[in-house]
């Protein structure tokens, strides 16, 4: 009996040998495939470098609340607060970030940050090309962050912003 | 400021009735604001110094009663009670009613000719007589529209005169 | 004294307890580790009993009671977390939070509210509410108080702490029910002494700070507990920092810790004038007089230079040609170390500084009396105070609180004798007015002089008004005696003599943050550390192994009137301004080489040849002593990278002049490591390392720039001063009582006394340049909204 019993287990695991053999192979062929991406596929949950969102107007979700900063267990994330004025209103709520820099040296991309933002303003992006020949060039500033103004703003902006802040933001 | 010699009377004879002056305070808003129709800036400050009260006081007490009112009224200030028993026999309509023949858009709103103003009030002691109102200090009981009508011209009539 | 109060038994949670009658049960639970949450509780305050946060069971009561206005009862029977109890307060919660917007992300309240630790304590974080909730727009009460209505939970705290606290009865309640609103007393602004009191106490963030608005959040920051830098009342202030361009920068002051002297009080200044920190005006580098233009300079360069001067000058013109102005704003032992190196490194007693006070004669009439000084916590217990001259209100912010707060909560005797009908008069149990200046001639009344009650009638007290109060004081016990500058010299001795035989302890006010150490220190011309005549000098002789020099110096005038006959040939003045503060003409500083050592430039400092950029009291250690005598320690806050604190700048001078440092500083015996005790903010654990080795006598004191091996020195040589370092290392105060080394007669030079007569808005050269005082007394003058920021 023990021979046999030997046996169906070699068969058992040969089988799944085998029957890999056979699929289409899953390695991506980053980073000569295809695309802007060049091969690179990525799951919906990746966390890759932090992007700050912008509302459906185009202002700044991030109130410069530093709920972020106070859950980063690395502490890469520094803020400096500034008030919104009805000629430079930059965020939806009276404080906007003036400041806003992710160390990525320090970064361990948990997404406690994420997690901790009140406002959904902070969310992890797909961009992962972060290496650097110098590491200064890896704290990243709010600029670099900042997601893009949508293309409807300018035609359809609800909240009280001055003609003049409008056009800056298009512009930038 | 000056008050009419009745007030000053009156004021004088108050602060003999109760312990302490702040007391006075109450009574002599609302006759104040009889002689003036409404409390000016000018009253309060003069009645906060009467009293040893700071301005700030008067005009928390003023906010905490409805009757008390810092803005001009007309001459004949409708008071038309919504509260449960008018409600049930037509109150709402006779508000409505009335604000529509005056012309008075808003609660506490005051007509064009500056004769009436119309409120809504909370229960004025007359739900046996339901709905009630009251004007200035006469109260009008078991209204109808027609009966409004009939009030208002009289009223209107007054005011003429 | 009245017989304690009968104790009485009571159970809460099982827990047998007692507490003396009368406590409240809120207060009672406290003292057995029982919490019961409420938000319009304040100890301190009247009751009020409006946000029923503290609703508890107890037994035989239909209803659950508010534990804040029951007072505890003979064997009562409390149950603080019953089902029942444990639901109301989550239904209490959600009915304040129906309104509440849930903007905490902005508030700056977010992370040190009331609200919110209630909210993740008990619950009711989600809400049955579906409505919409009711806004209301910010609104700008003054430069410095901002109000949110909707944040407001209506626990009427502030309104109490602006009525009974502070007796501005600035804020009050509009309207009633749902519909109640906390307003101003001008309608849509404020008008008050904007002491930010009602911003502090408030919960959540309804209220909120013009000067720290938006700013950052209280995690972000550093909390270094310090001492305030204005007047003398040694407020205990927490000054929250954080990293900045150019070091650390102070973004607010509270009082956070309510453990100081202060509790929880702080005045205007103490809260938001820190900001001429930052001011664009202020030095921050050495600058040097080239062709009658300043050009920066380095440190080197410019200590160097001023060495090399002053030096030359000693050699050249002897050192009666050198004349030193010291400072009430430095701390003790930059006062102490400055008048060491005028006499033993440049070798003169040419040492003085701008006197708002005569505290050699305060220190004379104590002594000859055996009389005792009172502390700040005493204002506060005593069964009676005697106020003659100065307003508190103005000038001593927390004085007053102190008075206000006794006469209050322990109905204690209040009396004043001032010229002025002061505010505080609405204390008081009897308030003389006085004919200007007349205050002296009250003491020789008091002194039994019946004949001066004549000349005290002309403002409107009477001869029976006089002969009353005498009659009141002298039966008063424990009485706490304060005066302000209007009394010198004999007078003061009179004064005390007449109420040291009833157990009085006095109180004499200075003006600025030090004065009172500035005089304890010695920077007088004829007076050594603890007010010692030269007479004594053998005492530090030995202590600082060197002579004093026996020639009694000039005082500041002096010092002026030597520099325009000529004979003066340098002056250092630390961190003063004698050219605005009495008066002199600038021009004679023209031929002497002149150093200042100072923030800003103030009118003396345009004469100088060299302007050294100091730091101030937030930006070091050492210990300050108050108008009272209560000594605390400073902790460095704030950092200005290019500024040196006024102690390092002395040693550095007096080490460049070949002056052997180890003379100047006792430094470097015994076990040495720096733990970091002069690093403040940014040291961490290592205070509370340093506390430890303080507490086994292994202090380390390694470097020559370490105030704390100056303050070893100052407790041994001055007898008042021998007080327990671990406690004030820990923060705490320390109260000196006033020894005079030895009981001589003191020359006292009462002309020298100038008050600076500061009022609640101003605080010398610092208030001129600090924003927010500007705008709040600009917003007075012109009733214009001011931004603060």
């Amino acid at each position: 009996m023990g021979f046999l019993k030997n046996v169906s287990a070699i068969a058992k695991g040969m089988s799944i040998t085998f029957g890999e053999m056979f699929k289409p192979t899953i390695v991506e062929n980053y980073p000569d495939g295809p695309g802007p991406l060049r091969g690179a596929v990525f799951q919906e949950r990746f966390r890759g470098m932090h992007v700050l969102q912008r509302d459906e107007n185009g202002l700044e979700k991030c109130v410069a609340c530093f709920l972020c900063a106070a859950a980063c267990p690395s502490n890469c994330i520094y803020i400096e607060a500034a008030e919104n004025t009805e000629e430079n209103r930059i965020s939806g709520a009276e404080r906007y970030a003036k400041v806003y820099n992710i160390d990525y040296n320090r970064c361990i991309f948990c997404g406690y940050c994420v997690e901790a933002c009140p406002t959904d303003a902070i969310t992890h992006g797909h961009g992962f090309e972060l290496a650097t020949l110098n590491a200064t060039n890896l704290v990243y500033r709010k600029e670099q962050l900042l997601a893009g103004v949508p293309a409807h703003v300018g035609q359809n902006v609800v909240f009280n912003i001055t003609e003049a802040a409008k056009q800056k933001m298009i512009t930038k | 400021m000056n008050f009419s010699d009745q007030l000053e009377a009156r004021f004088a004879d108050m602060l003999g009735h109760y312990p302490t002056k702040r007391s006075v305070l109450v009574p002599f808003l609302l006759y104040t604001q009889d002689e003036l129709g409404y409390l000016t800036d000018e009253a309060i400050e003069e009645i906060a110094q009467r009293l040893d009260l700071t301005a700030l006081e008067v005009r928390n007490v003023i906010s905490y009663y409805s009757m008390l009112r810092t803005r001009p009224a007309g001459k004949y200030n409708v008071q038309v009670c919504t509260n449960i028993c008018c409600l049930l026999r037509g109150g709402e309509e006779i508000l409505e009613h009335a604000r529509k023949k005056l012309g008075v858009a808003v609660n506490k709103g005051i007509s064009e000719d500056g004769v009436f103003s119309v409120e809504e009030v909370e229960c004025i002691g007359a739900c046996s007589w339901a709905p009630a109102m009251q004007v200035n200090y006469d109260f009008h009981e078991n209204l109808t529209e027609a009966k409004v009508d009939e009030i208002l011209e009289s009223y209107r009539k007054k005011a003429q005169q | 004294m009245a017989d304690a109060p009968k104790l009485v038994n009571i159970t809460v949670n099982g827990k047998k307890t007692t507490a003396p009658a009368g406590t409240l049960l809120i207060e009672a639970c406290k003292q057995i580790g029982i919490e019961v949450p409420s938000f319009c509780y304040y100890p301190g305050l009247s009751l009020q009993g409006a946000c029923r946060m503290c609703l508890v069971e107890i037994e035989k009561m239909p209803k659950l009671q508010t534990a804040c206005t029951t007072p505890v009862a003979e064997g009562m029977v409390v149950n603080t977390e019953s089902e029942k109890v444990v639901q109301s307060r989550k239904a209490m919660l959600e009915i304040v939070l129906a309104n509440h917007p849930l903007d905490c992300p902005v508030c700056d309240a977010g992370g040190e509210c009331e609200l919110q630790d209630m909210t993740y304590t008990y619950g009711a974080a989600e809400s049955k509410f579906i409505d919409i909730k009711s806004h209301r727009d910010e609104q700008q009460w003054s430069p410095v108080v901002f109000f949110d209505r909707p944040r407001c939970i209506l626990c009427y705290r502030c309104v109490r702490v602006c009525g009974e606290g502070m007796d501005v009865w600035a804020l009050g309640v509009q309207n009633r029910g749902q519909g109640s609103v906390i307003a101003p007393n001008k309608q849509d602004h404020l008008e008050c002494e904007e002491c930010g009191m009602c911003i502090d106490i408030c919960p959540v963030g309804a209220l909120t700070s013009g000067s720290y608005r938006y700013k950052t959040r209280p995690w972000e920051m550093n909390h270094v507990g310090t001492v305030c830098t204005h007047c003398g009342d040694g407020c205990l202030t927490t000054v929250g920092v954080r990293r900045s361009d150019t070091g650390m920068e102070i973004v607010r002051c509270d009082n956070r810790d309510k453990s100081g002297i202060n509790g929880d009080f702080l005045c205007v200044k103490g809260r938001y004038a820190f900001d001429f920190a930052a001011n664009q005006e202020r030095i921050t580098q050495p600058l040097i007089k080239r062709d009658g233009k300043f050009v920066p300079a380095t440190w080197t360069q410019a200590i160097e230079l001023v060495a090399d001067k002053f030096k030359q000058v000693v050699q050249k013109d002897g050192p009666q040609a050198i004349g030193v102005i010291g400072s009430n704003r430095t701390t003790n032992e930059e006062n102490y170390l400055l008048q060491k190196f005028a006499r033993l490194v440049l070798g003169t007693n040419n040492i003085d500084h701008h006197r708002t006070a005569d505290f050699p004669a305060f220190a004379k009439a104590i002594s000859e009396n055996k009389a005792r000084t009172a502390s700040m916590r005493d204002v506060f217990e005593a069964p009676a105070v005697l106020l003659i001259g100065n307003d508190p209100t103005e000038q001593h912010p927390l004085l007053a609180w102190q008075i206000r707060n006794n006469v209050r909560l322990h109905r204690s005797k209040f009396y004043i004798v001032n010229s002025q009908a002061i505010k505080l008069r609405r204390q008081a149990t009897q308030f003389v007015q006085i004919p200007t200046g007349a205050e002296a001639r009250f003491v020789d009344f008091l002194s039994g002089n019946d004949a001066a009650a004549g000349t005290l009638t002309q403002a409107g007290a009477s001869n029976e008004n006089l002969s009353q109060l005498r009659d009141a004081l002298k039966g008063e016990q424990n009485l706490v005696v304060i005066f302000g500058s209007e009394l010198r010299g004999a007078d003061i001795s009179a004064l005390v003599k007449f109420a040291a035989p009833q157990n009085a302890k006095f109180i004499c006010l200075g003006d600025y943050a030090n004065s009172r150490g500035a005089a304890d220190m010695g920077l007088f011309p004829d007076l050594l550390p603890g007010y010692a005549t030269f007479a004594g000098a053998a005492r530090y002789q030995q202590e600082w192994g060197a002579d004093v020099p026996a020639l009694v110096g000039m005082d500041l005038k002096q010092m002026f009137g030597a520099a325009r006959d000529g004979k003066l040939k340098a002056l250092y003045v630390v961190g003063s301004n004698p050219v605005s503060r009495y008066a002199l003409d600038p021009f004679v500083l023209q031929a002497p080489f002149v150093v200042v050592q100072d923030m800003f430039m103030t009118e003396t400092a345009i004469a100088a040849d060299v302007i050294l950029p100091a730091a101030f009291a937030y930006e070091k250690s050492g210990t300050f002593t108050s108008t009272c005598g209560d000594l605390q320690m400073l902790r460095k806050a704030g950092d200005v990278v290019s500024v040196k604190s006024d102690f390092e700048i002395v040693v550095r001078i007096a080490e460049k002049m070949g002056y052997d440092v180890r003379k100047l500083v006792p430094f470097g015996k015994g076990l040495r490591a720096d733990m970091g005790q002069s690093r403040g903010a940014q040291s961490g654990e290592a205070d509370r390392h340093s506390v430890w080795l303080q507490a086994r006598g292994l202090e380390p004191k390694v470097s020559p720039f370490d105030p704390l091996a100056t303050l070893d020195e100052i407790q041994r040589l001055i007898p008042g001063y021998d007080v327990s370092q671990i406690n004030l290392v820990s923060g705490n105060d320390e109260h000196t009582q006033l020894v005079q080394i030895q009981n001589a007669s003191i020359p006292s030079h009462p002309e020298l006394v100038v008050p600076s007569n500061d009022t609640l808005f101003t605080s010398g050269t610092l208030g001129r340049y600090s924003t927010v005082l500007n705008s709040v007394m600009e917003r007075r003058a012109t009733g214009k909204e001011v931004a603060a920021d």
